[in-house]
């Protein structure tokens, strides 16, 4: 049972992001990589939010955000990407996707901690 | 006005002549050369461990024998093909007198008194790319930047100005390579650095890595995901979406000699170089650790359309802020 899905290849960053949210009191789940983050999400219902890189080995994270609405069909799970990216075409696509909002990394836990927290219903 | 960055290049000059030596040194510190000098007996061992050089001044009569700068150009020859040797010779500022084959190993040659004639050939040789100063300035920043957010407690430098260097030693033994593609260049970035020191970081848990028994592979995730945050940052700082090259696809290999720690992107080109120095602000017993920074523009480079991407207040949203849709 966990509320928050933090999905990304380096495990650097699902240390830190992970290691932040568990020390605020919020339960988290990881996956490497896009393909690891479907199985991730189809095995647990109770997840809230996906926090997702964008660029991984095996399936990349605008994808994956993609497939969670058309091949699992859950079109309530709030995605948010965590990444480098800023392009505005990836955003598009994003947005397009139904992902509620975009972080440039590096990751600034505490700027975001109120609306993630709000996003998983506590 | 002039908006290219002022770069430097070390140069490793091997005169016994102590006279020469100062008017070589003089003329280096008068055209952005740093001149380095090798003890006789270490010549060979700097240059096996030395990975940021620009080319080398080298006398005829080197260790005072009259051919001893010729059967030292061989040896260097040998080990680091790719370094400019110029050679200083007594009288005569030609190669002409020279056997063909030895005229090979050199790019130049000069006597002391004609020495600003190697202004030239040092411009066409080692500062033949020019770069311009918002890029490399902004390189340095983004780079700082990602540093910081991945090692904990530690002070984080850059040796300034960065350098161009012709040599392609790889330094330490863990490196990473990302491609960088747009319509005014492409290449790589490659991060270089030791694994023993970086290995102390993750032990003393300086990095956001928290395992027991960190060996070699958690080193990946490190030095790799430093490489995308600086990769990211590059691309949303210097490279619009306009200017991506999706479509141009031609590659040429890039080849990895193990034995000589040696990597060729198959470009003669000099590399621009940064050196990083991470410092342990708890324990200034330890060395700091090392990291180079190279961008390799082996596929183009064209810095007259290079352009900062320049965002309006209203569409800048600051790293590590969440903008919502």
């Amino acid at each position: 049972m966990a509320q928050i899905l933090i999905v990304d290849d380096s495990s650097t960053v699902r240390n830190e992001v992970g290691d932040f949210l568990k020390s605020n009191g919020l339960d988290i789940v990881t996956a490497v990589d896009g393909r690891d983050g479907l199985d991730k999400l189809k095995a647990d219902s109770s997840i809230k939010l996906v926090v997702s890189d964008v660029n991984m080995p095996n399936m990349d994270g605008l994808t994956m955000a993609e497939k969670i609405r058309s091949e699992l069909g859950n079109s309530t799970v709030n995605i948010i990407m965590l990444t480098t990216e800023s392009s505005p075409i990836m955003k598009e696509r994003g947005k397009a996707a139904g992902i509620k909002g975009w972080i440039v990394k590096p990751f600034s836990g505490e700027s975001v901690l109120g609306t993630f927290k709000k996003l998983v219903g506590v | 006005m002039n908006d290219n960055a002022r770069l430097v290049s070390k140069v490793l000059v091997l005169d016994s002549n102590k006279e020469y030596f100062d008017r070589i040194k003089s003329f280096c510190d008068n055209n952005n050369l740093v001149g380095l000098k090798a003890l006789e007996d270490n010549v060979m061992v700097i240059l096996k461990s030395n990975v940021d050089l620009g080319a080398i001044l080298l006398s005829e009569n080197y260790r005072g024998d009259v051919c001893g700068g010729i059967a030292l150009a061989r040896e260097i020859r040998d080990i680091r093909p790719e370094l400019p040797i110029f050679l200083r010779r007594e009288h005569d500022e030609s190669l002409a007198d020279l056997p063909e084959k030895e005229q090979k190993m050199f790019c130049a040659a000069y006597t002391i008194n004609n020495i600003s004639n190697l202004k030239a050939v040092f411009d066409k040789s080692i500062f033949s790319l020019v770069y311009p100063n918002v890029l490399v300035r902004g390189i340095t920043e983004i780079t700082l930047s990602a540093l910081k957010s991945q090692f904990k407690d530690v002070e984080v430098s850059t040796e300034s100005p960065p350098y161009i260097v012709r040599d392609r030693i790889i330094y330490g033994e863990v490196f990473s390579l990302i491609p960088l593609e747009s319509s005014w260049c492409r290449g790589y970035m490659m991060l270089q650095t030791e694994e023993d020191s970086m290995l102390d970081m993750v032990k003393m848990e300086k990095t956001h890595m928290k395992v027991d028994g960190a060996n070699f592979r958690h080193l990946d995730h490190v030095i790799g995901e430093v490489t995308n945050l600086i990769w990211g940052s590059f691309k949303n700082r210097f490279i619009s979406d306009v200017e991506k090259y999706d479509h141009f696809n031609t590659q040429v290999p890039i080849l990895v000699n193990h034995k000589h720690k040696y990597i060729s992107f198959g470009s003669e080109d000099p590399q621009l170089c940064f050196k990083y120095k991470l410092t342990d602000t708890q324990d200034s017993s330890k060395s700091p650790l090392i990291v180079y920074q190279r961008f390799i523009f082996n596929l183009n480079w064209s810095p007259s359309d290079f352009k900062e991407i320049q965002a309006s207040v209203e569409e800048l949203v600051e790293s590590g802020e969440l903008e919502m849709f």
